[in-house]
Protein backbone atom coordinates (compact mmCIF):
# COMPACT_ATOMS: atom_id res chain seq x y z
CA UNK A 1 0.00 0.00 0.00
CA UNK A 2 2.69 2.73 0.85
CA UNK A 3 4.42 1.79 -1.93
CA UNK A 4 1.67 2.74 -4.60
CA UNK A 5 1.35 5.89 -2.72
CA UNK A 6 4.76 6.71 -2.97
CA UNK A 7 4.73 5.43 -7.00
CA UNK A 8 1.28 7.87 -7.14
CA UNK A 9 3.49 10.74 -5.59
CA UNK A 10 6.26 10.48 -8.20
CA UNK A 11 4.21 10.11 -11.04
CA UNK A 12 2.62 13.86 -9.57
CA UNK A 13 5.57 14.98 -9.08
CA UNK A 14 6.79 14.34 -13.09
CA UNK A 15 3.28 15.55 -14.30
CA UNK A 16 4.32 19.01 -12.69
CA UNK A 17 2.14 21.25 -14.39
CA UNK A 18 5.34 23.78 -14.79
CA UNK A 19 3.68 26.80 -16.93
CA UNK A 20 1.52 26.93 -14.38
CA UNK A 21 3.58 26.99 -11.32
CA UNK A 22 3.84 30.62 -9.65
CA UNK A 23 7.27 29.91 -9.03
CA UNK A 24 8.15 29.05 -12.54
CA UNK A 25 6.22 32.20 -13.95
CA UNK A 26 7.46 34.42 -11.52
CA UNK A 27 11.03 34.02 -11.86
CA UNK A 28 11.80 32.60 -15.04
CA UNK A 29 8.28 33.47 -17.33
CA UNK A 30 7.13 36.73 -16.71
CA UNK A 31 9.12 39.91 -17.32
CA UNK A 32 10.09 41.70 -14.01
CA UNK A 33 9.73 45.86 -14.12
CA UNK A 34 12.44 48.10 -14.90
CA UNK A 35 13.02 49.03 -11.58
CA UNK A 36 13.88 45.49 -10.29
CA UNK A 37 16.20 45.34 -12.88
CA UNK A 38 18.08 48.65 -12.08
CA UNK A 39 18.34 46.78 -8.14
CA UNK A 40 19.20 43.54 -9.24
CA UNK A 41 21.62 45.06 -11.99
CA UNK A 42 22.97 47.40 -9.41
CA UNK A 43 23.03 44.35 -6.02
CA UNK A 44 25.75 42.87 -8.99
CA UNK A 45 27.68 45.81 -9.57
CA UNK A 46 28.36 46.47 -5.91
CA UNK A 47 28.98 42.77 -5.68
CA UNK A 48 31.37 43.12 -8.68
CA UNK A 49 33.24 45.84 -7.35
CA UNK A 50 33.58 44.57 -4.24
CA UNK A 51 34.98 41.48 -5.03
CA UNK A 52 37.15 42.91 -8.14
CA UNK A 53 37.89 46.48 -6.94
CA UNK A 54 36.35 47.42 -10.29
CA UNK A 55 33.04 47.85 -11.46
CA UNK A 56 31.14 46.70 -14.47
CA UNK A 57 33.11 47.29 -17.91
CA UNK A 58 31.89 45.67 -21.43
CA UNK A 59 34.24 47.49 -24.05
CA UNK A 60 37.67 47.30 -22.56
CA UNK A 61 37.70 43.73 -23.85
CA UNK A 62 36.31 44.08 -26.90
CA UNK A 63 39.26 46.18 -28.30
CA UNK A 64 41.09 43.02 -27.36
CA UNK A 65 38.86 40.35 -29.47
CA UNK A 66 39.59 42.61 -32.11
CA UNK A 67 43.39 42.60 -31.64
CA UNK A 68 43.24 38.54 -31.28
CA UNK A 69 41.01 38.11 -35.07
CA UNK A 70 43.60 40.86 -35.99
CA UNK A 71 46.42 38.56 -35.49
CA UNK A 72 44.43 35.72 -36.91
CA UNK A 73 44.98 37.13 -39.87
CA UNK A 74 48.89 37.82 -39.67
CA UNK A 75 48.98 41.41 -38.31
CA UNK A 76 49.88 42.51 -34.98
CA UNK A 77 48.84 45.37 -32.87
CA UNK A 78 52.44 44.86 -30.40
CA UNK A 79 53.63 48.68 -32.03
CA UNK A 80 50.74 49.95 -30.92
CA UNK A 81 51.08 52.13 -28.14
CA UNK A 82 47.53 51.48 -26.52
CA UNK A 83 48.90 47.98 -26.46
CA UNK A 84 52.08 49.06 -25.18
CA UNK A 85 51.52 48.63 -21.56
CA UNK A 86 52.60 45.40 -19.64
CA UNK A 87 49.35 44.60 -18.38
CA UNK A 88 47.70 44.75 -22.39
CA UNK A 89 50.57 42.54 -23.82
CA UNK A 90 50.17 40.21 -21.03
CA UNK A 91 46.17 40.29 -21.06
CA UNK A 92 46.98 39.85 -25.24
CA UNK A 93 49.48 36.58 -24.50
CA UNK A 94 47.28 35.07 -22.62
CA UNK A 95 44.59 34.60 -24.70
CA UNK A 96 40.46 34.87 -24.28
CA UNK A 97 39.84 32.21 -22.55
CA UNK A 98 42.48 34.10 -19.77
CA UNK A 99 40.86 37.53 -19.96
CA UNK A 100 38.09 38.20 -17.30
CA UNK A 101 36.50 40.87 -19.09
CA UNK A 102 35.93 38.78 -21.91
CA UNK A 103 34.52 35.75 -20.40
CA UNK A 104 32.34 38.31 -18.67
CA UNK A 105 30.80 39.41 -21.76
CA UNK A 106 30.11 36.11 -22.83
CA UNK A 107 28.60 35.18 -19.73
CA UNK A 108 26.06 38.12 -20.53
CA UNK A 109 25.68 36.38 -23.94
CA UNK A 110 25.09 32.96 -22.11
CA UNK A 111 22.50 34.44 -19.51
CA UNK A 112 20.70 36.81 -21.58
CA UNK A 113 20.12 33.06 -23.27
CA UNK A 114 19.36 31.08 -20.51
CA UNK A 115 16.77 33.70 -19.69
CA UNK A 116 15.18 33.54 -23.11
CA UNK A 117 15.09 29.96 -23.33
CA UNK A 118 13.66 29.44 -19.96
CA UNK A 119 10.63 31.63 -20.56
CA UNK A 120 10.29 30.17 -23.89
CA UNK A 121 10.85 32.74 -25.87
CA UNK A 122 13.69 32.44 -27.84
CA UNK A 123 13.43 32.78 -31.06
CA UNK A 124 16.43 33.61 -34.22
CA UNK A 125 15.52 36.97 -35.55
CA UNK A 126 17.10 36.69 -39.22
CA UNK A 127 18.25 40.17 -40.71
CA UNK A 128 15.28 41.50 -42.76
CA UNK A 129 16.38 44.38 -44.92
CA UNK A 130 19.43 46.17 -45.89
CA UNK A 131 18.59 49.12 -43.94
CA UNK A 132 19.17 46.94 -40.73
CA UNK A 133 22.52 45.80 -42.11
CA UNK A 134 24.18 49.16 -42.79
CA UNK A 135 22.61 50.05 -39.46
CA UNK A 136 24.20 47.31 -37.34
CA UNK A 137 27.70 47.98 -39.73
CA UNK A 138 28.00 52.05 -39.26
CA UNK A 139 25.92 51.78 -35.62
CA UNK A 140 28.32 48.88 -34.34
CA UNK A 141 31.68 50.34 -35.25
CA UNK A 142 30.54 54.47 -34.23
CA UNK A 143 29.75 52.80 -30.51
CA UNK A 144 33.75 50.68 -30.74
CA UNK A 145 35.01 53.85 -31.76
CA UNK A 146 33.50 55.83 -29.61
CA UNK A 147 34.12 54.02 -26.68
CA UNK A 148 37.65 54.27 -27.00
CA UNK A 149 37.96 57.94 -26.66
CA UNK A 150 35.89 58.02 -23.76
CA UNK A 151 37.45 54.74 -21.71
CA UNK A 152 33.64 52.95 -22.13
CA UNK A 153 30.47 52.39 -22.86
CA UNK A 154 27.11 53.07 -21.56
CA UNK A 155 27.96 50.39 -18.51
CA UNK A 156 31.75 51.57 -18.22
CA UNK A 157 32.04 55.35 -18.78
CA UNK A 158 28.15 56.47 -17.88
CA UNK A 159 27.10 53.79 -15.27
CA UNK A 160 30.39 52.61 -13.76
CA UNK A 161 31.85 55.89 -14.49
CA UNK A 162 28.65 57.97 -12.27
CA UNK A 163 28.49 55.70 -9.81
CA UNK A 164 32.11 55.93 -8.78
CA UNK A 165 31.64 59.77 -8.14
CA UNK A 166 33.71 60.78 -11.47
CA UNK A 167 32.54 63.99 -13.25
CA UNK A 168 33.65 62.25 -16.55
CA UNK A 169 30.41 59.73 -16.34
CA UNK A 170 28.22 62.71 -15.94
CA UNK A 171 29.63 64.39 -19.23
CA UNK A 172 29.70 61.92 -20.91
CA UNK A 173 25.98 60.95 -20.34
CA UNK A 174 24.94 64.03 -21.67
CA UNK A 175 27.25 63.39 -24.83
CA UNK A 176 25.21 60.00 -24.98
CA UNK A 177 21.54 62.21 -24.82
CA UNK A 178 22.33 64.51 -27.32
CA UNK A 179 23.90 61.32 -29.55
CA UNK A 180 20.69 59.64 -28.92
CA UNK A 181 18.69 62.62 -29.91
CA UNK A 182 21.05 62.55 -33.42
CA UNK A 183 20.40 59.14 -33.63
CA UNK A 184 16.64 59.41 -33.16
CA UNK A 185 16.48 61.83 -36.04
CA UNK A 186 18.55 59.42 -38.37
CA UNK A 187 16.61 56.09 -37.72
CA UNK A 188 13.74 57.94 -38.52
CA UNK A 189 14.62 59.84 -41.40
CA UNK A 190 16.68 56.32 -43.04
CA UNK A 191 16.29 53.70 -40.64
CA UNK A 192 12.83 52.70 -40.38
CA UNK B 1 -26.00 22.27 -46.16
CA UNK B 2 -26.93 25.38 -44.26
CA UNK B 3 -25.91 28.41 -44.51
CA UNK B 4 -25.31 30.44 -41.70
CA UNK B 5 -26.23 34.08 -42.04
CA UNK B 6 -23.51 35.92 -40.03
CA UNK B 7 -24.01 39.41 -38.90
CA UNK B 8 -20.84 39.88 -38.37
CA UNK B 9 -20.40 42.02 -34.86
CA UNK B 10 -17.26 43.64 -33.97
CA UNK B 11 -16.65 41.13 -31.11
CA UNK B 12 -17.65 37.85 -33.67
CA UNK B 13 -15.17 39.40 -36.48
CA UNK B 14 -12.49 39.77 -34.23
CA UNK B 15 -12.87 36.35 -32.62
CA UNK B 16 -12.77 35.28 -35.83
CA UNK B 17 -9.64 36.41 -37.12
CA UNK B 18 -7.84 35.42 -34.46
CA UNK B 19 -9.30 31.74 -34.60
CA UNK B 20 -8.41 31.64 -37.89
CA UNK B 21 -4.58 32.66 -37.40
CA UNK B 22 -4.67 30.24 -34.29
CA UNK B 23 -5.48 27.80 -36.35
CA UNK B 24 -2.47 28.79 -38.47
CA UNK B 25 0.19 28.78 -35.68
CA UNK B 26 2.39 26.29 -35.30
CA UNK B 27 2.41 24.33 -31.71
CA UNK B 28 4.53 26.17 -29.14
CA UNK B 29 7.65 24.21 -28.81
CA UNK B 30 8.41 24.04 -24.60
CA UNK B 31 12.22 25.30 -24.61
CA UNK B 32 12.46 24.43 -20.75
CA UNK B 33 14.39 21.78 -21.58
CA UNK B 34 16.87 23.60 -23.78
CA UNK B 35 17.36 26.04 -20.79
CA UNK B 36 18.13 23.70 -18.05
CA UNK B 37 20.67 22.05 -20.79
CA UNK B 38 22.24 25.86 -21.15
CA UNK B 39 22.57 25.74 -17.63
CA UNK B 40 24.33 22.87 -17.21
CA UNK B 41 26.60 24.35 -19.55
CA UNK B 42 27.07 27.29 -17.69
CA UNK B 43 27.53 25.54 -14.67
CA UNK B 44 29.84 23.30 -16.38
CA UNK B 45 31.85 25.79 -17.84
CA UNK B 46 32.40 28.19 -14.54
CA UNK B 47 33.60 25.07 -12.81
CA UNK B 48 36.22 24.66 -15.34
CA UNK B 49 37.12 28.15 -15.35
CA UNK B 50 37.90 27.97 -11.20
CA UNK B 51 40.50 25.60 -12.00
CA UNK B 52 42.49 27.68 -13.65
CA UNK B 53 41.03 30.83 -11.33
CA UNK B 54 38.57 31.59 -9.00
CA UNK B 55 37.68 35.06 -10.74
CA UNK B 56 37.85 33.89 -13.90
CA UNK B 57 34.80 31.69 -12.20
CA UNK B 58 33.60 35.01 -10.76
CA UNK B 59 33.38 36.66 -13.93
CA UNK B 60 31.54 34.52 -15.64
CA UNK B 61 28.85 34.40 -13.00
CA UNK B 62 28.72 38.07 -12.89
CA UNK B 63 27.90 38.11 -16.53
CA UNK B 64 25.46 35.72 -16.63
CA UNK B 65 23.37 37.26 -13.67
CA UNK B 66 23.87 40.52 -16.06
CA UNK B 67 23.09 39.00 -19.12
CA UNK B 68 19.68 37.13 -17.28
CA UNK B 69 18.85 40.44 -15.50
CA UNK B 70 18.83 42.31 -18.55
CA UNK B 71 16.92 40.19 -20.66
CA UNK B 72 14.35 39.33 -17.75
CA UNK B 73 13.54 42.96 -17.14
CA UNK B 74 14.18 43.77 -20.89
CA UNK B 75 16.48 46.80 -19.48
CA UNK B 76 17.73 48.98 -22.39
CA UNK B 77 20.51 52.03 -21.87
CA UNK B 78 19.40 53.27 -25.40
CA UNK B 79 15.83 53.38 -24.55
CA UNK B 80 16.44 55.50 -21.79
CA UNK B 81 18.13 58.25 -23.75
CA UNK B 82 16.07 57.61 -26.72
CA UNK B 83 12.72 57.26 -25.81
CA UNK B 84 12.56 60.77 -24.14
CA UNK B 85 12.60 62.29 -27.26
CA UNK B 86 11.42 59.56 -29.54
CA UNK B 87 8.10 58.65 -27.62
CA UNK B 88 7.58 60.57 -24.94
CA UNK B 89 8.41 57.62 -22.58
CA UNK B 90 10.95 57.96 -19.69
CA UNK B 91 10.49 54.69 -17.76
CA UNK B 92 13.55 53.74 -18.13
CA UNK B 93 14.96 57.01 -17.97
CA UNK B 94 13.92 56.77 -14.10
CA UNK B 95 14.86 53.18 -13.39
CA UNK B 96 17.85 54.31 -14.73
CA UNK B 97 18.12 56.82 -12.28
CA UNK B 98 17.80 54.18 -9.79
CA UNK B 99 20.34 52.24 -10.43
CA UNK B 100 22.35 55.01 -10.53
CA UNK B 101 21.42 55.95 -7.04
CA UNK B 102 21.59 52.45 -5.44
CA UNK B 103 25.08 52.00 -7.17
CA UNK B 104 26.22 55.21 -6.26
CA UNK B 105 25.63 53.98 -2.58
CA UNK B 106 27.27 50.77 -2.64
CA UNK B 107 30.15 52.13 -4.25
CA UNK B 108 30.95 55.55 -2.49
CA UNK B 109 30.89 53.10 1.14
CA UNK B 110 33.37 50.50 -0.54
CA UNK B 111 35.69 53.45 -1.43
CA UNK B 112 35.09 55.40 1.51
CA UNK B 113 35.42 52.14 3.58
CA UNK B 114 38.79 51.77 1.54
CA UNK B 115 39.83 55.86 2.69
CA UNK B 116 38.99 55.95 5.93
CA UNK B 117 41.20 52.54 6.85
CA UNK B 118 44.11 54.14 5.15
CA UNK B 119 44.24 51.64 2.21
CA UNK B 120 44.27 52.38 -1.71
CA UNK B 121 40.87 53.60 -3.15
CA UNK B 122 39.91 50.60 -5.41
CA UNK B 123 37.74 51.22 -8.89
CA UNK B 124 39.86 54.93 -9.01
CA UNK B 125 40.86 53.84 -12.63
CA UNK B 126 37.64 55.17 -13.89
CA UNK B 127 37.76 58.49 -13.16
CA UNK B 128 39.00 59.03 -16.33
CA UNK B 129 40.22 62.50 -17.55
CA UNK B 130 37.20 64.84 -19.32
CA UNK B 131 38.10 66.33 -22.75
CA UNK B 132 36.76 66.85 -26.45
CA UNK B 133 37.31 63.09 -26.51
CA UNK B 134 34.90 62.10 -24.04
CA UNK B 135 31.97 64.57 -25.79
CA UNK B 136 33.16 63.56 -29.12
CA UNK B 137 33.36 59.59 -27.92
CA UNK B 138 29.84 60.43 -26.13
CA UNK B 139 27.99 61.90 -29.09
CA UNK B 140 28.95 59.39 -31.58
CA UNK B 141 28.60 56.65 -29.33
CA UNK B 142 24.97 57.89 -28.67
CA UNK B 143 24.28 58.02 -31.94
CA UNK B 144 25.76 54.25 -32.77
CA UNK B 145 23.57 52.50 -29.88
CA UNK B 146 20.24 54.24 -31.79
CA UNK B 147 20.74 53.53 -34.56
CA UNK B 148 21.94 49.89 -33.67
CA UNK B 149 19.11 49.34 -31.68
CA UNK B 150 21.23 48.35 -28.62
CA UNK B 151 24.25 50.09 -26.39
CA UNK B 152 27.28 47.85 -25.68
CA UNK B 153 25.27 45.75 -22.95
CA UNK B 154 22.43 45.61 -25.18
CA UNK B 155 24.09 44.13 -28.29
CA UNK B 156 25.55 41.26 -26.03
CA UNK B 157 21.85 40.60 -24.46
CA UNK B 158 19.92 40.54 -27.99
CA UNK B 159 22.82 38.18 -29.21
CA UNK B 160 21.66 35.84 -26.74
CA UNK B 161 18.16 36.44 -27.47
CA UNK B 162 19.35 35.19 -31.01
CA UNK B 163 18.82 38.66 -33.11
CA UNK B 164 20.99 38.34 -36.23
CA UNK B 165 21.07 41.93 -36.32
CA UNK B 166 23.07 42.73 -33.56
CA UNK B 167 25.40 39.81 -34.02
CA UNK B 168 26.97 42.10 -37.29
CA UNK B 169 26.37 45.30 -34.93
CA UNK B 170 28.82 43.26 -32.60
CA UNK B 171 31.49 42.61 -35.17
CA UNK B 172 32.00 46.17 -36.07
CA UNK B 173 31.88 46.98 -32.42
CA UNK B 174 34.78 45.23 -31.79
CA UNK B 175 36.07 46.26 -35.46
CA UNK B 176 35.32 49.96 -34.25
CA UNK B 177 37.33 49.05 -30.98
CA UNK B 178 40.35 48.68 -33.09
CA UNK B 179 40.53 51.55 -35.06
CA UNK B 180 39.88 53.15 -32.22
CA UNK B 181 42.52 51.77 -30.22
CA UNK B 182 44.94 52.35 -33.09
CA UNK B 183 43.91 55.91 -33.46
CA UNK B 184 43.95 56.16 -29.68
CA UNK B 185 47.04 57.97 -29.49
CA UNK B 186 46.42 61.00 -31.34
CA UNK B 187 43.22 60.97 -29.32
CA UNK B 188 45.55 61.08 -26.14
CA UNK B 189 48.18 63.17 -27.56
CA UNK B 190 45.55 66.25 -29.41
CA UNK B 191 42.93 66.16 -25.81
CA UNK B 192 42.77 63.53 -23.46
CA UNK B 193 46.54 64.32 -22.12
CA UNK B 194 45.06 67.79 -21.89
CA UNK B 195 42.08 67.07 -20.12
CA UNK B 196 40.85 66.86 -16.13
CA UNK B 197 40.24 64.66 -14.26
CA UNK B 198 37.39 65.32 -11.49
CA UNK B 199 36.55 62.87 -8.56
CA UNK B 200 33.33 64.38 -6.89
CA UNK B 201 34.84 64.45 -3.42
CA UNK B 202 37.91 66.18 -4.11
CA UNK B 203 35.19 69.10 -4.27
CA UNK B 204 32.59 68.35 -2.16
CA UNK B 205 34.01 65.95 0.05
CA UNK B 206 32.62 62.79 0.49
CA UNK B 207 29.55 63.14 2.14
CA UNK B 208 28.62 66.40 -0.01
CA UNK B 209 29.63 64.22 -3.49
CA UNK B 210 26.94 62.04 -2.53
CA UNK B 211 24.56 64.45 -1.08
CA UNK B 212 25.13 66.43 -4.82
CA UNK B 213 25.07 63.16 -6.88
CA UNK B 214 21.23 62.01 -5.35
CA UNK B 215 20.05 65.48 -5.89
CA UNK B 216 21.04 65.72 -9.24
CA UNK B 217 19.86 62.35 -10.04
CA UNK B 218 16.28 62.47 -8.12
CA UNK B 219 15.99 65.77 -10.40
CA UNK B 220 16.60 64.10 -13.31
CA UNK B 221 13.97 61.75 -12.28
CA UNK B 222 11.58 64.34 -11.57
CA UNK B 223 12.17 66.17 -14.73
CA UNK B 224 11.55 63.01 -16.43
CA UNK B 225 8.59 61.92 -14.76
CA UNK B 226 7.22 65.43 -15.57
CA UNK B 227 8.30 65.44 -18.98
CA UNK B 228 6.43 61.79 -19.66
CA UNK B 229 3.14 63.33 -17.60
CA UNK B 230 3.55 66.70 -20.27
CA UNK B 231 4.13 64.11 -23.43
CA UNK B 232 0.98 61.70 -22.17
CA UNK B 233 -1.65 65.32 -22.34
CA UNK B 234 0.19 66.56 -25.80
CA UNK B 235 -1.04 63.23 -27.42
CA UNK B 236 -4.56 62.73 -25.42
CA UNK C 1 -15.08 48.12 -36.65
CA UNK C 2 -11.92 48.27 -38.20
CA UNK C 3 -9.35 45.38 -37.60
CA UNK C 4 -5.71 46.54 -38.81
CA UNK C 5 -2.90 43.89 -38.55
CA UNK C 6 0.49 45.38 -37.99
CA UNK C 7 3.46 43.28 -39.07
CA UNK C 8 6.58 44.38 -36.78
CA UNK C 9 8.20 41.02 -37.49
CA UNK C 10 12.04 41.69 -37.22
CA UNK C 11 11.96 44.96 -36.81
CA UNK C 12 14.29 46.42 -34.21
CA UNK C 13 13.91 48.73 -31.54
CA UNK C 14 11.96 51.15 -31.74
CA UNK C 15 10.11 50.63 -34.76
CA UNK C 16 7.18 48.52 -33.47
CA UNK C 17 6.90 51.46 -31.23
CA UNK C 18 6.62 54.08 -33.36
CA UNK C 19 4.86 52.09 -36.14
CA UNK C 20 2.21 51.81 -33.92
CA UNK C 21 1.71 55.43 -32.73
CA UNK C 22 1.20 56.34 -36.32
CA UNK C 23 -0.71 53.49 -37.04
CA UNK C 24 -3.48 53.63 -34.38
CA UNK C 25 -3.92 57.73 -35.53
CA UNK C 26 -5.75 56.29 -38.37
CA UNK C 27 -8.29 54.51 -36.29
CA UNK C 28 -11.75 55.41 -34.88
CA UNK C 29 -12.45 54.11 -30.96
CA UNK C 30 -13.29 50.62 -30.91
CA UNK C 31 -11.20 49.88 -33.67
CA UNK C 32 -8.47 47.08 -33.23
CA UNK C 33 -4.56 47.34 -33.55
CA UNK C 34 -2.82 44.21 -33.19
CA UNK C 35 0.86 44.52 -33.82
CA UNK C 36 3.16 41.39 -34.48
CA UNK C 37 6.07 41.21 -32.58
CA UNK C 38 9.22 39.19 -31.96
CA UNK C 39 11.16 41.91 -29.78
CA UNK C 40 11.38 41.53 -26.20
CA UNK C 41 11.02 45.23 -25.48
CA UNK C 42 8.52 45.85 -27.79
CA UNK C 43 6.50 43.25 -25.88
CA UNK C 44 7.16 45.51 -22.75
CA UNK C 45 6.89 48.86 -24.28
CA UNK C 46 4.05 48.94 -26.85
CA UNK C 47 1.15 47.79 -24.01
CA UNK C 48 3.21 50.05 -21.48
CA UNK C 49 2.44 53.31 -24.29
CA UNK C 50 -1.07 51.96 -25.46
CA UNK C 51 -2.31 51.68 -21.52
CA UNK C 52 -1.09 55.11 -21.20
CA UNK C 53 -2.91 56.36 -24.05
CA UNK C 54 -5.86 54.57 -22.14
CA UNK C 55 -6.61 52.23 -24.75
CA UNK C 56 -7.10 48.57 -24.07
CA UNK C 57 -4.60 46.22 -24.10
CA UNK C 58 -4.26 42.82 -24.24
CA UNK C 59 -0.99 40.57 -25.36
CA UNK C 60 -1.23 37.35 -26.33
CA UNK C 61 2.52 35.43 -27.07
CA UNK C 62 1.27 32.98 -30.32
CA UNK C 63 5.02 31.65 -30.54
CA UNK C 64 7.98 31.32 -28.94
CA UNK C 65 9.67 34.55 -28.70
CA UNK C 66 6.08 35.81 -30.93
CA UNK C 67 3.40 38.23 -29.30
CA UNK C 68 0.07 39.80 -30.91
CA UNK C 69 -0.36 43.15 -28.43
CA UNK C 70 -3.69 43.68 -29.16
CA UNK C 71 -4.91 47.45 -28.93
CA UNK C 72 -8.62 48.70 -28.89
CA UNK C 73 -8.35 52.23 -29.53
CA UNK C 74 -10.56 54.28 -26.61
Amino acid sequence: MPFLLLLKKIKEVISLDIKNNKYYKLWFKDPITYVMGAVLLSIFQIVTFAVTGNPWGVTGSLANWGAWILELFGGSVDSWSYFSTKSAQATLKSGFLNDPGSIRNLGVIFGALFSTLMASQFKIKKIKSKKQVIAAILGGFLMGYGARLAYGCNIGAFYSGISSLSLSGWVFGIALFIGAFLGSKLLVKYFM
Amino acid sequence: MSEINSTETSASSRRSSRASSNSRRKPKKNQIPLGIGIFLFIALFGIYLSTKSNLLAFFWVTGNAFGFILQKSRFCFTASMRDPLLTGSTSLTRAVMVALAITTLGFTAIKYGAHINGLPIPGQGYIVPISFATIFGGIIFGIGMVIAGGCASGTLMRVGEGFQMQVLSLAFFVIGSLVGAHNFDWWHKMFISKGQSVFLPDIFGWAGAVVVQLLIIASVYILADKWENKKTNEAN
Amino acid sequence: MKEVVLDCLGEACPIPLVKAENAIKDLSAGDVLIVQIDHSCAMKNVPEWARKEGHNVEIEEVDDGEWEVIIEKA
